[in-house]
């Protein structure tokens, strides 16, 4: 499905990713791990296509085609999607509205009817109770004043109505107290299918107990040096980075 | 005195204004030529006019404009404007040309100069001791214009819509339109103002409204300039509210290659509320100076000023929100926001709040803002498949919506929303 080949990224003309190689399969969770600076961050964003990253070598086969010359929307709208580190609050742009917007715009893309607005409604009510969300948060302003904790459960559910094809989770556990990571993991299970992939990047091994892995990789100096299962997060977790770091 | 001064002096003698068959009439505009003749054109060493150069406008040499009513055709309206169920009256370059039976009054004012309101607006300017070159040279020429009067206890229940038309007849004219809107008590009522220009014609266009909201009354005005783009247009609004009135007022500037916009509410009885908002849309080389003096008069009112301007190319604004409240104006809630949006790197925004405060009981708050389309914000949105246009259009309408959020009238609400989407959908960041 993904298949990121020699991978060479700057920002500022500093370089980041410096030949990074990875292949993901249909219906596999590949988890991302490394010390802060490894590029992480910058991989997830280059993925869904920030305009900041400069590509200076290799390539991002998504389905058999280049995707680094399209645009934003049209990789999520091709099914690609970033549950961001740190969502944007938007002020002025109801959740309800912009949840809306997305859909009929991916619908549009995929040649899918546009939804009526008693399906739409219907939709969103029963993925909100699912993530133990409130009624409420439709009518608020997207992410605006919302809790570290609300606005990754906002990723999840945004995942969850646009039903994507290849998902990354960048650092989506992040602050999140174990209740929140239980929902938010919960929410990602059931995304999961033969069809489906997800590159879960993460600081901690703690959440790979919820969505665990098929592969583990490690990310240093804006390259993979280690690749294994998920034993090799636990190894992670109690022997650090250092060892691989040289 | 200057040139400019001199020459406006020199057509008011020749137009021999000074005379007229009621004292009163006479009196006023003579007091004012004076005023015009010692004030002279405001000058950038003038503190309230420090942003903006009226130099190049000076030296053009405007001559005087007596209208044409056979002249008239109806102008060419954008369909959220024609659409509109509402009264419709027409001017044609400064000149009232419509006469139809409303439920309210209005004729010229030249024709009306006999009703006691007039007198009684005009001579009620309760505070107000700084003289204004522009609104006394309106008062000087005070002639043409629309006299309004909504009687009292009526509620007009559609808008009443007011299209300034120009065409290449006020090509290097100066044109001096005087109205008053008198609204009695208890009365309500929604106006919206267009102007629209033909061509690209080149007038100045000094506009005068003085508006009495009587005791409970409510009125909710939307102005959209979008007149000729070599237009010079001097808006002065001002309007005296009295006991438990509340007025609403906002104006979307799109037009005009110079606008100084002024806004003066005196919130004259208890229990008033005055919300002043507005929006200025610039391109190109425009220049759009916002003029606010909001006074508190009296007890237990408040009122709101809200301006957000969208800035693109070389364009440039100004926002002066002066709040005034007297010591006898206890328990005063005043707010002032000014936002800006740069779409430019090359466009410029000035921005001064100026708050006067006597009474020692009061709530007064003053913000602003400048800033540019948050580029995190348009890529979280394309993120989720919205495309690049979409989301900007979406990004401007929660910045541009906050503008109308006072406002309860749908009818307005619609003008406001098509205006905006009209400019921005032919603005450079989105083409």
């Amino acid at each position: 499905m993904l298949d990121i080949i020699n991978l060479h990224a700057e920002v500022e003309g500093k370089k980041i990713l410096q030949g990074l190689n990875l292949k993901i399969n249909k219906g596999e969770i590949h988890s991302i791990m490394g010390p802060n600076g490894s590029g992480k961050s910058t991989l997830a964003s280059i993925l869904a296509g920030k305009e900041d990253y400069e590509v200076t070598d290799g390539d991002i086969i998504y389905n058999g085609e280049s995707i680094l010359e399209l645009a934003p929307d049209e990789r999520a709208q091709q099914g690609i999607f970033l549950a961001f580190q740190y969502p944007i609050e938007i002020p002025g742009v109801s959740n309800g509205y912009f949840l809306k917007e997305a859909l009929n715009s991916i619908n549009e893309a995929r040649g899918k009817p546009v939804l009526k607005p008693v399906e739409f409604g219907k939709l969103i009510k029963e993925k909100i109770k699912k993530l133990k969300m409130d009624d409420s948060f439709l009518k608020r302003s997207l992410n605006e004043g919302f809790s570290g904790g609300e606005k990754k459960r906002n990723e999840i559910l945004q995942m969850a109505i646009l039903d994507p094809i290849f998902s990354v989770l960048d650092e989506t556990d992040s602050g999140l107290d174990i209740d929140a990571l239980q929902i938010v993991a919960d929410g990602v299970n059931s995304l999961r299918g033969p069809e489906k992939a997800f590159l879960v990047i993460t600081h901690y091994q703690r959440l790979l107990d919820y969505i665990v892995p098929d592969f583990v990789h490690v990310l240093v100096n804006g390259k993979i040096v280690k690749s294994g299962d998920k034993g090799l997060a636990l190894e992670l977790e109690s022997k650090g980075y250092s060892w691989l770091e040289g | 005195m200057d040139k400019f001064a001199a020459r406006l002096v020199k057509s008011f003698n020749d137009k021999d204004l000074g005379t007229h068959d009621l004292d009163w009439v006479a009196k006023y505009r003579s007091d004012a030529i004076n005023l015009v003749g010692n004030l002279g054109i405001p000058k950038l060493s003038d503190e309230d006019w420090r942003f903006t150069n009226l130099k190049d406008f000076a030296s053009k040499d405007f001559s005087t404009f007596s209208g044409n009513e056979a002249t008239f055709k109806k102008p060419k309206l954008p369909d959220h404007i024609s659409s509109i169920d509402g009264f419709f009256i027409y001017t044609h370059n400064g000149i009232l040309v419509s006469d139809s039976d409303y439920p309210f009054s209005f004729s010229k004012i030249k024709d009306s100069f006999d009703t006691p309101e007039i007198k009684e607006t005009l001579y009620s300017q309760v505070s107000d001791k700084n003289k204004d070159f522009f609104y006394e040279l309106s008062s000087a020429f005070i002639e043409d214009g629309i006299f309004l009067k909504v009687d009292k206890d009526i509620k007009i229940d559609k808008p009443i819509v007011i299209i300034n038309s120009f065409d290449s007849e006020a090509n290097l004219k100066f044109i001096n339109s005087r109205n008053i809107f008198y609204f009695e008590d208890s009365s309500s009522a929604e106006i919206i103002e267009y102007s629209v220009s033909n061509s690209d014609n080149e007038y100045f266009w000094n506009k005068t409204t003085n508006v009495y909201v009587g005791n409970n009354s409510k009125v909710e005005h939307l102005l959209i300039e979008n007149g000729s783009k070599s237009s010079f247009i001097f808006s002065n609004l001002k309007i005296i509210q009295e006991r438990d009135s509340h007025f609403t007022t906002n104006s979307i500037l799109c037009g005009g290659s110079l606008i100084r916009n002024n806004v003066h509410p005196m919130l004259n009885g208890e229990g008033c509320y005055s919300n002043i908002l507005g929006l200025y849309l610039s391109i190109k080389e425009q220049l759009m100076d916002n003029y606010m003096f909001v006074e508190h008069l009296k007890e237990n009112c408040g009122s709101r000023q809200l301006y957000k301007g969208l800035l693109d190319d070389s364009s440039r604004g100004v926002f002066h929100g002066r709040i005034l409240v007297h010591e006898e104006a206890q328990q005063t809630n005043a707010y002032q926001t000014n936002r800006n949006l740069l779409l430019s790197d090359s466009a410029q925004v000035d921005t001064k709040p100026q708050l006067e405060i006597y009474a020692d009981d009061v709530k007064c708050s003053h913000g602003a803002t400048i800033g540019q389309i948050d580029k995190d914000a348009l890529m979280y949105l394309q993120a989720r498949g919205i495309n690049k246009k979409k989301a900007l259009a979406m990004l401007i309408r929660a910045f541009t919506d906050e503008v109308v959020e006072p406002i309860d009238s749908e009818k307005i609400l619609d003008v406001f929303h098509n205006v905006v989407n009209d400019w921005f959908s032919r603005s450079k960041i989105m083409n």
